[in-house]
C-alpha cells in the first residue's frame, strides 16, 4: 500500500525537471490571417541554432523553413496553401564548429566552361570514431583552396560519428551572423561552393550537427483567401 | 525518471499522431482531389543523365540540349495538382530549370522554375524571383496547382510564389534538372515525394 507514494513522488520530481524542460520549448501556431500562420516557440538554452519544419501531415515528411540562430522564438509563414492543414515543429541542433576561414575571392563572376566541377562534389569518407556529442569530441578543421572567381573547395577531417550532417556555415563581409551556406550528409569530409555575389569577401566555418530537443507538434488548418 | 517520463509521454503523443492520421499523403488546397499516377518518359540528351530519382547534368557546356528529365503524360482541362520535393546536391553551374509546365498546345514551356548559384528560384519566363533558400542540401517542396483555362499557382514550402494565368489546352509535367537558355551545368538534383492528384 506504500508503494504508489514514493512512484508518485518521482513521477512528480520528474515532471517539475522533464515538464518544465518540455514547457520551454513549448510551441504555438496562430492564424494571423485565412492564410498566414505565426509561429512563437521558447529556445532552448545550449543550442547553436534551431530549426523551422513544417508539414502537412503530423507524421509526414518535415521540410526545412530556415536554419534560425539560437535566440530567435518566433517565424511567419506567409501566404500558404489555401484550406490545407499545417503541421510545424522546432528542433534545436548542436555540434561542434571549425575555426573560422577568411576567403576574398578573385574579382569576375562567370564560370569557366572548362571546368567540369568535379572538384565540388560532396565527398564522403569512411565515419571517424569520436561520437560527435562527447564533450571532448573536438573541432573540426578547415582548410579552404580558391578554384575561381565563384568556386571555394572545402575540405576537413571527419573524426566525428553520430553526426547527422555538416553544416556550411558563411558570413559574408559586414553580416552580423553566420547562415547556413550547404546542408551536407554525414561523414562528408570535402565540398565545392558555388558562392553568390555578395560572398565575395566572407567568413566560413563548418559544423557538424546533431538534433536536441524538439518542441511540441502546433498545428492549423488555413482557411480560404480573401 | 526523467526520460522514462518523456519516453512514456512520447509514446502517448506517437500513438496519438499515428491515430490522427489517416492518410499517407496530404493534397493541399480544397478538394476532393483523386490521386493518380500518370505515366512518365525518362529524357537524357546531351550530359544529362537519370537514375530514378537522380537527375545529373555532368558537364559544364553552356550550349546545346542538357537535359535530365522525366516527361509525364499529356493532361487536357480540369484541375492537377503535383508535390514534389527536391534537393540540390551539388550545382557546380547556374540557371538549371528544375520543374516545368509545358504548353503542348501551342507548344512551349508554359512555366520553368529555376535555380541559379546560391539558391535563388526564378520563374525563366520573366525572371521574377519566386524563393530563396535552395542551398545545396535543403530539401524544398513545390506544390504547383493548375486550373486549365485559368491559373497556374506554385507553392514553394507550402507559401504560394507564383500565380500565373493559364489558358486552356493541353499541358504536361516535368521535372529534373535542364539547362536554360543562360545556364549551364554541372548539377545534381534528387527529386522526392512525387504525387499526383487531378479534380
Amino acid at each position: 500500500m506504500s508503494r504508489p507514494v514514493p512512484v508518485l513522488v518521482l513521477l512528480l520530481a520528474a515532471c517539475l525537471v522533464g515538464c518544465g524542460q518540455e514547457e520551454r520549448q513549448r510551441l504555438t501556431a496562430t492564424l494571423t490571417s485565412p492564410t498566414d500562420v505565426s509561429l512563437v516557440w521558447e529556445a532552448e538554452p545550449g543550442a547553436v541554432g534551431q530549426v523551422v519544419e513544417y508539414a502537412n501531415v503530423p507524421d509526414g515528411d518535415y521540410t526545412v523553413l530556415e536554419f534560425v540562430p539560437p535566440d530567435r522564438t518566433s517565424y511567419e509563414h506567409p501566404d500558404l496553401i489555401p484550406q490545407t492543414e499545417f503541421y510545424y515543429r522546432v528542433r534545436s541542433f548542436h555540434g561542434p564548429a571549425s575555426a573560422t576561414v577568411d576567403v576574398t575571392l578573385p574579382p569576375g563572376d562567370e564560370v569557366p566552361e572548362s571546368d567540369g566541377h568535379a572538384w565540388a562534389e560532396p565527398v564522403t569518407g569512411p565515419s571517424g570514431a569520436s561520437p560527435v556529442r562527447s564533450a571532448d569530441a573536438g573541432l573540426p578543421d578547415l582548410s579552404a583552396e580558391i578554384k575561381h572567381a565563384n568556386g571555394i573547395l572545402f575540405t576537413w577531417t571527419d573524426r566525428f560519428e553520430g553526426e547527422e550532417g555538416y553544416l556550411l556555415e558563411v558570413r559574408p563581409s559586414g553580416a552580423a551572423h553566420f547562415s547556413v551556406a550547404a546542408q551536407l550528409d554525414p561523414d562528408v569530409r570535402s565540398f565545392g561552393l558555388i558562392t553568390l555575389p555578395t560572398e565575395k569577401n566572407a567568413t566560413y566555418r563548418v559544423r557538424a550537427y546533431y538534433y536536441g530537443a524538439a518542441t511540441n507538434v502546433a498545428h492549423q488548418k488555413t482557411g480560404d483567401t480573401a | 525518471m526523467s526520460g522514462m517520463l518523456r519516453t512514456l509521454v512520447g509514446a502517448v503523443l506517437a500513438g496519438g499522431l499515428l491515430m490522427a492520421a489517416p492518410v499517407a499523403h496530404a493534397q493541399v488546397e480544397s478538394g476532393p482531389w483523386t490521386s493518380y499516377s500518370p505515366t512518365f518518359t525518362v529524357q537524357e540528351r546531351g550530359c544529362g543523365d537519370v537514375a530514378d530519382l537522380t537527375f545529373r547534368l555532368t558537364c559544364s557546356t553552356a550550349s546545346g540540349d542538357q537535359r535530365a528529365e522525366r516527361r509525364y503524360a499529356t493532361y487536357t482541362g480540369g484541375t492537377r495538382q503535383f508535390e514534389g520535393s527536391f534537393r540540390i546536391t551539388s550545382l557546380g553551374g547556374t540557371r538549371i530549370s528544375l520543374k516545368q509546365t509545358f504548353n503542348d498546345s501551342t507548344p512551349g514551356p508554359y512555366f520553368m522554375l529555376a535555380v541559379e548559384r546560391g539558391g535563388r528560384l526564378y520563374a525563366v519566363h520573366g525572371g521574377a524571383t519566386v524563393a530563396t533558400g535552395a542551398t545545396v542540401g535543403a530539401t524544398v517542396r513545390v506544390n504547383t496547382v493548375h486550373a486549365v483555362g485559368s491559373q497556374h499557382r506554385t507553392y514553394i514550402n507550402g507559401s504560394l510564389r507564383h500565380t500565373y494565368a493559364s489558358p486552356g489546352g493541353s499541358f504536361y509535367d516535368k521535372f529534373g534538372a535542364y539547362r536554360t537558355n543562360s545556364g549551364q551545368g554541372p548539377a545534381t538534383v534528387v527529386w522526392s515525394g512525387i504525387r499526383f492528384w487531378r479534380k
